[in-house]
């Protein structure tokens, strides 16, 4: 094994203490075309990289690359393995960049947008009916959305990747394109809002959804912008090759350096990236030069045209034979293999050579570094994670497991994680899985992401011996296996030879449902899977899975799609959940005929009642039509009838609502039950009608129309109308007693004593006179009332009497009628010792 | 305070274990609507909808709404709305006409080409059915919907209440679930809190569907599963759901304790009632005499044109509602003038102060001593209120009719009484409570009385009321029945319901001889003076079984007993279903539910009602009653009784809302009441 130390590969800055190390990460000579030639977009975290030919470069006809006239993507990882090749049929390309879940999102000039995993398959969505009109004419894609910039020169921003409506960001009120810009994301951004740079004639904008400010710099125009990873510095390059870099608010300028003083460097600049958040990597043609924080300059040189992806800790080189690493030299590693350090990890390490050497010199490095071996061993521990070589990597493991024996109490923790950590790195790095991950980018990203990424490459068991071996639920994996599966085993398109295939679906169902049960999956939802299932156009084994799912809430979706409408009605019914059962519902509406709509419910009988039900709700205030429709179709005579009452009630035209009254009674008359309720309905519009000729007769001055029966010979009586009033009480009947009660308060509310009079004379009253005295006294008039009292049965004439206020004449009665009692009774509650007295009188003379 | 003088029927005893503390709930409403108005950016309008107003105003005050950015508030009605900011956020229950209102106003906005923000916060959920109607009126694009999840409110410490005024309509006429579901959930939310419910008990079709659904609703070991929904819960013994259909005839009745009465007669609403000013405002010169607010006599209606003012009836504030809500309005005088002694004597002790110490020891008290005269002079002036009311002819007779029927005493001469007060120009709620109260307990009225009667009201109150007979005739509801039943409906069994075997069984009516009077307090009847709640006993079926059985003798036993220790209840027996009660449950209509909940964690079925059984005996355990459809005051109030009447019990009562027989008449009846003219602002 080559014992070469780490640092024999380190380059120095001039200031003498940074070191920058390029660490090959694979040798991929002629995998690659010349990247010249081609657009590229490269995925962070060790992504793959997606190349384009670029049409505004002439290619020599010939080469061994085919010439194609159709826009064709590759993907290649970045061991130089293709990994996918598709054409593009849309519009052209504007711009094509990497999601954070390791999707190309591809943007085309009619602002349509696709997002391809790298299985191929992809979504599409678009930017809005503007950005169509207008097109597209330049796009900045990040991680998690993207800026397009439009013909008319304005702002729109997606974020995320769930096809949201773009929203117009402030209007910069450009004249012309920019010379380039740059974009913010939104996660690194002090306001959390994505900020778009733009470099306009000499200055430059910042433009975010509110407003759109202009920094006023003279240095410009800039031909590259490009934001530091952590988004706090900028850096800027001038036409002129000059490299500034400015905190992000503008206010300060950190650095300045004249690219045109770089010896070897020719032509034009083709890219200026970060190399971790304090360097600054520009490239040219053959040459590739770290720009540090004080101008110092390390270069490297390559065969060929390069492309630089920016990576959390560094930046990832790809040239025509390597794909290089060039990162600043983490402290940890720097601090032990630096050249004469003497570093407490430094001796540590130092001192475990020795050991397995056999010398005595450990037990002395060891004792030198008692005080700080705790801290020695960490380092260790976080060395070994920025080493690409499992050599050394165990080499510092060694290191600190020897330190540890040392120590009394050390948490073995970080050191069982490291070792973990390591072998899955080392797997993924591997040339055939290709994923470069630094220890960094994988604790950044989180173990789960590196698993999606592997089943996104269809290296399902790598997935899963991962996610077995950290200890995660494995169900991303299943999941994403068995949507692999079942696409997999498509039957042949023909479809006769299906049953026999491979994949019949009851094989697969049955190959999906063990898998899980014998993997302990079980909170993957089938419904998801069955979803794909569909889609790839299996629908039978999408109803096979979607048995296993215990969700109504995910299994009702996908039934309506395939289309199975009663059992997602019933599903949705089942849940008890009522917007699931309206979703069901308005989606069936709109996509069935009415008259199997109907159907469909009617047919479900007393399971799917409840759905019937929320349907007349909802169409009692929104869709009458329909629900009239649906009364009618179903025979259903009253619900019918009571439909026409309800828009009655809300009809002021007098002739359209009898109208609609008397179509209410004729629905109530073909229902052989309910003659009581058609009769009501007959006396309803016979009342309007009189009412309605009542008003008339009163040239207007009185309304009438809608009053009940009551309220109509109060009316009448109220107005001197007593003859219609007796005419309304034949007509419909009104028993004597309501009647005596209505007249009485109509003619006690008119104070028409004389006619009050008149009436309670008329006949035997049928309500006696009490009430005659009861409403008069609560109307206010007592005086009125006393006549009646002698009408009223004698015992209770002394308590009406004292209703009325009239002491003295109840005191009167109860003397005539011997009624001590009462008399005391009364005596009690006397207003006033006057009173009081004469009922003593009363009282006295009565012994 | 000297709450050694209340008598233990009245003062909720603060001296034994807490309840489950239900503040949590109103805190999480309180966050949840602050994290939905924070979620948009700047100042806003607030568009509220009316009916939300109430129940708003038990979570969060509008100073709150204000330091969180709302500049100006408004209600959710018809016709343009004006905005200063550019951002309206939009606050209501997903119904249908206030969607359209919203679509309207936005559409106006777009004519006048004015720029905003929507937002649009749907309590309790997200509904498919309103971006359905806003994709139809074309408004979908412009508005962000989002939810905000207002579940139970705490309205009393032992009281949630979803505060759902149509929720018994929604069931049972229209057969809307929704409200079952947002139930279901709103219960998962407690499961949530405080753990399983080890055992669901329930009665009614319905019942039977939440519990349905909320046992269904946890899933094997899900990863976002909380751990409390996977183990049954410590504090919480046991849910009792009932459906307001199993017991039909306890809103039909007019509620006798103070509150209850308030409710019937001056109307509370989302726990606050509408009083006079007078009554409100302390009087300016100290001292003068609390009878200053009396009504005169003369004028028994509140119609008066003096201002009015919405107070919020709780505990927190007015101690002295504690003592008075529950008690029969009878004994509320002779409380009330206890009360006022007690406090002329704290009073007087500034005569007894003799050193400075003492005095200011008096002034120390003094803030106090306001408190309790202002919340005396409310009470009395309150009371002084109702007296007039409960005085007039119709109260009585209303009264009368109800004690006769429940009794089935002449049935007959009931139905003509009910038609003189019909003639005599009675309520038409009154008509109706009383009329369905005749159908339940006479198992339906003759067919032509019926029909005379249904027809007397169609003349007396309008012919626009035929729906609202139809759907209380109309199964599931059933409640107005002719006898012999239609054909259609003779097979449902539903529709008949045993009360009479019933009040003999579950001791429904307590006589109202001398020596029964006794009887009535030491019983739940005092609720309705001499009638217990079937409501209420079917929970005592369940927790206090004792309750159901005992006879007088008993009770005279028991009361001995009390005497000799009182502070020595009975320890409430764990619990164990219906058991003891299953033949009686089965014969009223609707499906029994008795399911024990172990979650995933709880080992096998065998064994968990064993370990409910062996729950450690003095561990205070809390019991849930929910009521599905809603529930009254005087049920809240006999449950209370039944709480305390033994030890390691308390309950918490949760439900739709609080209802009486007119609410419950009002929201059926789909004639809108005239809407009185508010004002634009709206006010929480």
């Amino acid at each position: 094994m080559a014992a070469e130390r780490p640092s024999s590969k380190w380059q120095i800055m001039q200031d003498g203490k940074t070191f920058y190390k390029r660490q090959q990460l694979y040798s991929i000579p002629g995998k690659l075309p010349n990247l010249s030639d081609y657009i590229v977009a490269g995925c962070r975290y060790g992504g793959p990289i997606a190349l384009m030919r670029d049409h505004t470069k002439l290619v020599a006809l010939g080469r061994t690359t085919p010439a194609i006239t159709k826009a064709q993507i590759q993907i290649y990882s970045p061991a130089g393995e293709g990994l996918l090749l598709f054409s593009w049929d849309q519009g052209k390309i504007i711009r094509f960049g990497w999601t954070s879940d390791e999707r190309l999102a591809i943007l085309n000039e009619e602002g349509t947008y696709r997002l391809y995993d790298l299985q191929g398959d992809y979504q599409q969505y678009s930017l809005g009916s503007e950005a169509g009109e207008m097109g597209v004419i330049d796009a900045r894609i990040h991680e998690n959305g993207l800026v397009a910039l439009t013909g008319s020169l304005s702002l729109l921003e997606v974020k995320g990747w769930e096809g949201s409506r773009p929203l117009t960001l402030a209007n910069p009120t450009l004249s012309q394109p920019p010379n380039s810009w740059a974009v913010i994301p939104p996660d690194v951004n002090i306001s959390r809002h994505v900020e778009v740079l733009l470099s306009v004639d000499s200055t430059i904008f910042t433009v975010d959804n509110l407003e759109s400010i202009d920094q006023r710099l003279s240095q410009g125009p800039f031909t590259h912008v490009s934001p530091s990873p952590n988004g706090k510095s900028l850096a800027l390059l001038t036409f002129s090759g000059t490299l500034l870099v400015v905190s992000s608010d503008f206010q300060r300028t950190l650095a300045e350096f004249k690219t045109g003083d770089v010896v070897g460097a020719e032509g034009a600049v083709h890219q200026v990236e970060w190399c971790g958040i304090d360097a600054i990597l520009v490239t040219w043609d053959n040459l590739v030069v770290v720009v540090g924080p004080f101008g110092d300059t390390l270069e490297y040189y390559y065969s060929g045209p390069t492309f630089a992806v920016t990576e959390p800790d560094g930046v990832r080189i790809v040239g025509p034979d390597v794909c290089d690493l060039i990162q600043k030299v983490p402290s940890s590693s720097a601090s032990i293999f630096r050249p004469g350090s003497t570093s407490a990890s430094a001796i540590l390490y130092d001192a475990w050579e020795s050991f397995s050497q056999r010398s005595p010199k450990a037990d002395e490095n060891i004792r030198s570094i008692r005080p700080e071996l705790a801290a020695a061993v960490d380092e260790c521990i976080e060395a070994a994670g920025e080493e690409w070589e499992p050599y050394w990597q165990r080499r510092l493991l060694n290191a600190a497991k020897f330190g540890r024996g040392f120590l009394d109490l050390h948490n073995p923790t970080d050191f069982i994680n490291m070792g973990q950590t390591l072998k899955v790195l080392n797997a993924v790095r591997f040339y055939e899985i290709g994923i470069p991950l630094t220890h960094l980018q994988y604790i950044y990203t989180s173990p789960a992401h590196l698993i999606t990424r592997l089943t996104a490459r269809n290296m399902h068991l790598l997935a899963l011996r991962i996610s077995t071996y950290l200890s995660i639920k494995p169900d991303a994996v299943l999941k994403h296996w068995a949507s692999a599966k079942i696409m997999r085993s498509r039957p042949s398109a023909t479809g006769t030879g299906a049953e026999a295939d491979l994949g019949g679906d009851e094989d697969v169902c049955k190959l999906i449902v063990d898998k899980f049960e014998q993997l302990g999956g079980a909170d993957v939802s089938y419904a998801e899977i069955a979803k794909r299932a569909w889609e790839v156009g299996r629908g039978g084994l999408a109803t096979k899975l979607l048995d296993h799912e215990p969700r109504a809430s995910d299994q009702v979706p996908l039934l309506l799609t395939m289309k199975e409408d009663r059992l997602a009605l019933v599903k949705a019914v089942d849940s008890g959940d009522t917007d699931l059962v309206y979703h069901v519902l308005l989606h069936l509406h709109k996509r069935l005929p009415l008259g199997s709509f109907f159907r469909l419910i009617e047919d479900g009988g007393s399971q799917l009642a409840p759905a019937s039900k929320l349907l007349q709700v909802y169409a009692r205030e929104q869709n009458r039509e329909m629900l009239r429709d649906f009364f009618y179709s179903d025979d259903r005579r009253v619900e019918s009838a009571v439909l026409s009452l309800d828009e009655a009630a809300g009809i002021l035209d007098p002739n359209s609502k009898i109208t609609t009254v008397r179509a209410a009674q004729k629905f109530f008359s073909e229902d052989k039950d309910r003659g009581f309720e058609s009769k009501m309905m007959d006396e309803s519009a016979r009342l309007l009608a009189y009412q309605q000729q009542l008003e008339k007769e009163s040239d207007g001055k009185i309304v009438f129309f809608g009053l009940s029966v009551n309220e109509t010979l109060r009316m009448c009586l109220v107005n001197n109308l007593s003859k219609k009033a007796d005419k309304v009480k034949s007509d419909f009947k009104v028993p004597d007693k309501r009647f005596w009660y209505v007249k009485l308060q109509a003619l006690i509310s008119t104070s028409d004593f004389e006619a009050l009079d008149t009436f309670s004379k008329s006949k035997r009253s049928p309500i006696g006179y009490e009430p005659f005295v009861h409403h008069l006294v609560e109307a206010g008039h007592p005086r009125e009332a006393i006549p009646y009292v002698l009408r009223c049965d004698s015992p209770k004439r002394a308590d009406l009497y004292v209703e009325c206020g009239e002491w003295r004449m109840a005191g009167k009665e109860c003397k005539e009628r011997g009624d001590k009692a009462k008399l005391d009774a009364i005596r009690q509650k006397c207003p006033n010792s006057l009173i009081a007295r004469e009922f003593d009188q009363i009282l006295a003379s009565m012994k | 305070m000297a709450t050694s003088t209340i008598d233990e029927a009245a003062a909720p005893t603060p001296t034994e274990e807490p309840l489950l503390d239900v503040g949590l709930l109103k805190e999480v409403g309180r966050k949840a609507l602050v994290d939905a108005l924070n979620s948009v950016n700047g100042a806003k309008t607030l568009v509220l909808d009316a009916s939300l107003a109430g129940p708003l105003g038990l979570v969060i005050e509008v100073s709150l709404l204000k330091h969180h950015g709302v500049d100006k508030m408004f209600w959710l009605e018809p016709g343009p709305l004006s905005s200063t900011t550019t951002n309206i956020v939009y606050l209501c229950r997903p119904r249908i006409k206030y969607v359209k209102i919203i679509a309207d106003q936005i559409k106006r906005h777009g004519k006048e080409a004015q720029k905003y923000t929507y937002t649009l916060l749907l309590v309790p959920r997200i509904s498919t059915l309103v971006s359905r109607i806003l994709e139809e009126e074309g408004v979908l694009g412009d508005v962000r919907i989002s939810s905000y999840n207002l579940q139970f409110i705490p309205i009393a410490d032992d009281v949630i209440s979803l505060e759902n005024e149509n929720a018994f309509k929604e069931i049972w006429v229209d057969g809307d679930e929704t409200v079952i579901y947002d139930s279901a959930q709103a219960l998962l939310t407690l499961e949530k809190l405080y753990g399983l419910f080890p055992r669901i008990v329930g009665k009614g079709d319905q019942a039977a569907r939440l519990a349905n659904l909320l046992t269904r609703h946890y899933l094997p070991s899900d990863s976002t599963t909380p751990d409390t929904l996977l183990t049954q819960s410590e504090k919480i013994d046991s849910l009792i759901v009932l459906d307001r259909r199993v017991d039909m005839i306890t809103p039909l009745l007019t509620q006798l304790t103070y509150e209850g009465l308030i409710d019937e007669l001056v109307g509370i609403k989302n726990s606050h009632v509408e009083l006079p000013v007078s009554l409100l405002t302390p009087p300016a010169p100290m001292g003068v005499a609390s009878t200053s607010a009396e009504p005169t006599p003369g004028a028994p209606t509140l119609k008066k044109v003096e201002a009015k003012k919405k107070h919020h009836l709780t505990t927190s504030t007015d101690p002295l509602f504690a003592e008075l809500r529950d008690l029969n309005f009878s004994s509320v005088g002779k409380r009330l003038n206890k009360v006022a002694r007690r406090l002329e004597e704290d009073y007087k002790g500034r005569h007894q102060a003799k050193t400075v110490a003492q005095l200011r020891d008096f002034v120390g008290k003094l803030g106090g001593l306001q408190t309790d005269h202002q919340s005396l002079r409310l009470h009395t002036g309150l009371s002084e209120l109702l007296v007039p009311l409960t005085r007039t002819d119709q109260f009585n007779k209303t009264l009368e009719i109800q004690q006769n029927l429940l009794a089935s005493y002449e049935v007959p001469a009931q139905i003509t009484a009910i038609e003189d007060l019909l003639a005599q120009g009675a309520d038409m709620q009154t008509i109706l409570r009383l009329l369905c109260l005749a159908s339940i307990t006479a198992g339906g009225i003759k067919l032509k009385s019926l029909e005379n009667l249904k027809r007397e009201i169609l003349q007396a109150y309008g012919y626009n009321h035929l729906p609202l007979l139809l759907s209380l005739s109309a199964p599931p509801l059933a409640v107005l029945l002719p006898n012999p039943l239609p054909p259609a409906l003779a097979s449902d069994p539903s529709a008949k319901y045993p009360f009479s075997p019933l009040r003999k069984s579950l001791r429904l009516l307590i006589d109202d001889s001398p020596e029964a009077l006794d009887e009535v307090e030491n019983d739940i009847s005092f609720v309705y003076s001499g009638y217990a709640p079937i409501s209420v006993r079917l929970v005592q079926c369940v927790a206090q079984k004792g309750g159901v059985l005992s006879n007088p003798a008993e009770k005279e036993k028991e009361k001995e007993k009390d005497k000799q220790g009182s502070s020595i209840k009975a320890q409430a027996h764990p619990i164990a279903g219906w058991r003891g009660f299953e033949d009686l449950v089965a014969t009223i209509p609707g499906e029994t539910v008795d399911i024990v909940q172990n979650g995933p964690n709880g080992g096998s079925a065998v064994a968990a009602p064993m370990a409910s059984l062996l729950r450690p005996m003095h561990k205070p355990t809390t019991t849930v009653v929910f009521f599905l459809g809603g529930c009254t005051y005087t049920e809240i109030a006999a449950l209370r009784w039944v709480g305390r009447q033994n030890r390691g019990r308390k309950f918490l009562i949760a439900t739709t809302g609080i209802i009486n027989g007119n609410t419950l008449f009002e929201s059926i009846s789909s004639v809108p009441k005239p809407t009185q003219a508010g004002s634009k602002d709206a006010a929480i």
